[in-house]
Parts: structure tokens; C-alpha cells; sequence
């Protein structure tokens, strides 16, 4: 990653951002104790991040029966998240920083985007206390996590703190 | 409010002992529909009380529009019914109401929901694709306003607490 923020073992900090209806929320009352998937996009506009919502999307099902969150970010405002939530039928937070403090304070500024100023496009996953799991780098979209890996990286999160993760049995 | 779940009813008559009670009336005629209250107590107030998720009740909330969806008497659905799954999925999914609670009398089954909305002439409820709504105008002191569920979640955190309550008590 181009940045330390999201190194693995690292804590993300608790942000504090509007959500995409303008409700000021902070990361750790998303988290909420559960295993979650942070992901940080460029903005509604680039083709690849569509189509890697396209795979978020798809992995909705299974995380809405299985006790983990998802949270997206980027700088647009808050009209223009709604909107590309609700075209995309996403139905989590997304997490609006269109001043861009917290892209500063997490060193995520894709540098060579100097018109849309966006977050980099990065993936991490994160602890209940935030802490970062493993964490992809998609500026090139082959970086991104499949499914197959967020699936492994939440189970990898759930196992220990889940203490019934052996099925209670007779 | 300490508990993850309230009690919440509506009477003919203000009732003692409540945490919170408001007048109501039937939307749009206004006419008087009794008094909706809420406890914050685990033994059941009275017969009809069904569980809520506690964070809807506030003391100093202003007056409200509420879309009640009740099972006619005697129906009895799931909470894990295909069509309350994807009611709280549009509830995700869609602009947030104010507050929103599956309303349970027991560990299984869906017993209602209550949406409060202010401001908005009242959102569509999701809930009533499966039973009426009965939209009521509820007075002050009884609802709040609660940050949206974060979603995608749609399994309530242990039986007993109303969706949208959103995690385990060690959090």
C-alpha cells in the first residue's frame, strides 16, 4: 500500500463523515464489534470501480446473514453517494469525505488524479476494534480482493471471536 | 435506556407506570386513537406489548408520523419469512425513516413493525407489503431519531432483539 494507514495490524482511525444521507457517523458505530470490509473508492464515475461494486454487491447476500458490515468511502458528497447507492442496490453506509480531511489524515490521495483529487482505491479488512486484518491495493484493478479472499479474511476475523464457532454439540 | 429492547403498545387510556407515553390520533382525519407507550422493564406491561428495539423511544422526542403494521389476529409469520427478509432489505435500501423496529412477541415470529418518519409527509413503509399499515400521528415525548442501521445486516443480533438492533451486548 502507498500508505501506512492500512497496513495490516494497524487501527484505522475512528472516522468521523457524513453518511451518504448526510447523518454524521463515526467508522467505530459502523464496525460495531463485527468484522467488516472498508473499502475506499475513486467515485461513481470510474468504470472500475463500478464493476468491483458489481462484486460487492453480489457479496451483500452472504454478508447480511453473517454479522460483518461493509463500508465504502469516497469524496463525493452525500447526493452523489445516494444516488450511486441506490443505482447500484447497495445496502450499506457509504461515507462521504468530500473536503478530504480524512483522505489527508489517512495518506490515501491518488496523486496522479489531479482533477478528481479521489481516494486510492484500496480494500481492507478490518478487526471489531479496526484493526487491519489485510489490505489491497487496487489501483490496478487486478489488486483488488476476489471474494474468495474477503470470504477467507472475514472467516479469519469471525473464527476467534466467535466462541461459538464450534457448534455447540451434546 | 439500558436494555436492548423496550416494550411498546397502544391503549385506550394513558397508562400508569409507563417509561414513555404520547397521544394519538389517526392520520389523515386526526381523530383521537388512544395513547402508544412505551416500558423499559423485562416483565410484559399488559397483554398486547410487543418488543422494540430500545433505541426508538426518546423522552424529549418531537411529535411524529408512525406507520404501524400489525398481523391481522391470528396470523402468525416468521421473522425469517422470505417477505420480512425483504422488507428490512428495502429498508436498507432505501431514505432513512426516523426510526424503524420489528415489533416481537416471541424469539420467532414477526409481529409487526413500527416506521416514525417527521417532516417528509410519510416515507412508503416496506413493512406494509405484508399487512396494512394503520398510519397514526403520535405526540411528543415518545419517538426519537436513530442513526440509520449500518446494513447489510439483516439477522437480528441474538432472537430477542427487534431488527434493527445492531450488536452483541459485549460491544
Amino acid at each position: 500500500m502507498p500508505t501506512t494507514s492500512l497496513a495490516p495490524g494497524a487501527i484505522v482511525p475512528d472516522l468521523r463523515l457524513p453518511d451518504h444521507n448526510g447523518n454524521a457517523r463515526s467508522l467505530s458505530d459502523l464496525v460495531a464489534g463485527d468484522p467488516t470490509v472498508l473499502q475506499f473508492y475513486r467515485g461513481w464515475w470510474c468504470p472500475k470501480e463500478q464493476t468491483f461494486f458489481r462484486r460487492l454487491i453480489a457479496f451483500q447476500d452472504e454478508v447480511e446473514v453473517a454479522y460483518a458490515r461493509i463500508v465504502s468511502i469516497s469524496v463525493d458528497p452525500p447526493e452523489v453517494a445516494a444516488a450511486f447507492r441506490a443505482g447500484l442496490g447497495a445496502r450499506w453506509t457509504f461515507l462521504c469525505d468530500p473536503g478530504r480531511e480524512a483522505q489527508r489524515a489517512l495518506g490515501l490521495r491518488e496523486t496522479t488524479d489531479t482533477l478528481n483529487d479521489p481516494y486510492v482505491p484500496a480494500v481492507a479488512t478490518l478487526l471489531p476494534d479496526r484493526t487491519v486484518l489485510r489490505a489491497y491495493d487496487g489501483y490496478w484493478y487486478w489488486g483488488r480482493p476476489t471474494l474468495e479472499e474477503l470470504r477467507g479474511d472475514l472467516r479469519e476475523i469471525t473464527r476467534p471471536i466467535g466462541p461459538d464457532w464450534d457448534a455447540p454439540t451434546p | 435506556m439500558t436494555s436492548t429492547w423496550i416494550w411498546l403498545a397502544l391503549t385506550a387510556d394513558r397508562p400508569a407506570g409507563a417509561t414513555a407515553a404520547a397521544p394519538v390520533r389517526q392520520a389523515p382525519t386526526g381523530e383521537p386513537a388512544g395513547w402508544m407507550a412505551a416500558w423499559a422493564r423485562r416483565r410484559r406491561p399488559l397483554a398486547g406489548a410487543l418488543r422494540a428495539d430500545a433505541r426508538i423511544v426518546d423522552r424529549g422526542g418531537a411529535p411524529a408520523l408512525v406507520s404501524l403494521v400489525l398481523p391481522p389476529a391470528g396470523v402468525r409469520v416468521p421473522v425469517d419469512d422470505l417477505a420480512v427478509q425483504q422488507a428490512r432489505r428495502e429498508v436498507l435500501a432505501r431514505p432513512p425513516a426516523d426510526a424503524v423496529s420489528l415489533l416481537l412477541r416471541d424469539a420467532s415470529h414477526f409481529e409487526g413493525a413500527i416506521t416514525v418518519v417527521r417532516g417528509r409527509g410519510g416515507a412508503e413503509d416496506p413493512f406494509a407489503r405484508l399487512f396494512p399499515s394503520r398510519v397514526l400521528e403520535v405526540g411528543a415525548g415518545l419517538f426519537g431519531r436513530v442513526a440509520p442501521p449500518a446494513g447489510p445486516v439483516i439477522e437480528r443480533y441474538g432472537s430477542a432483539n427487534p431488527w434493527p438492533w445492531d450488536r452483541y451486548p459485549a460491544v
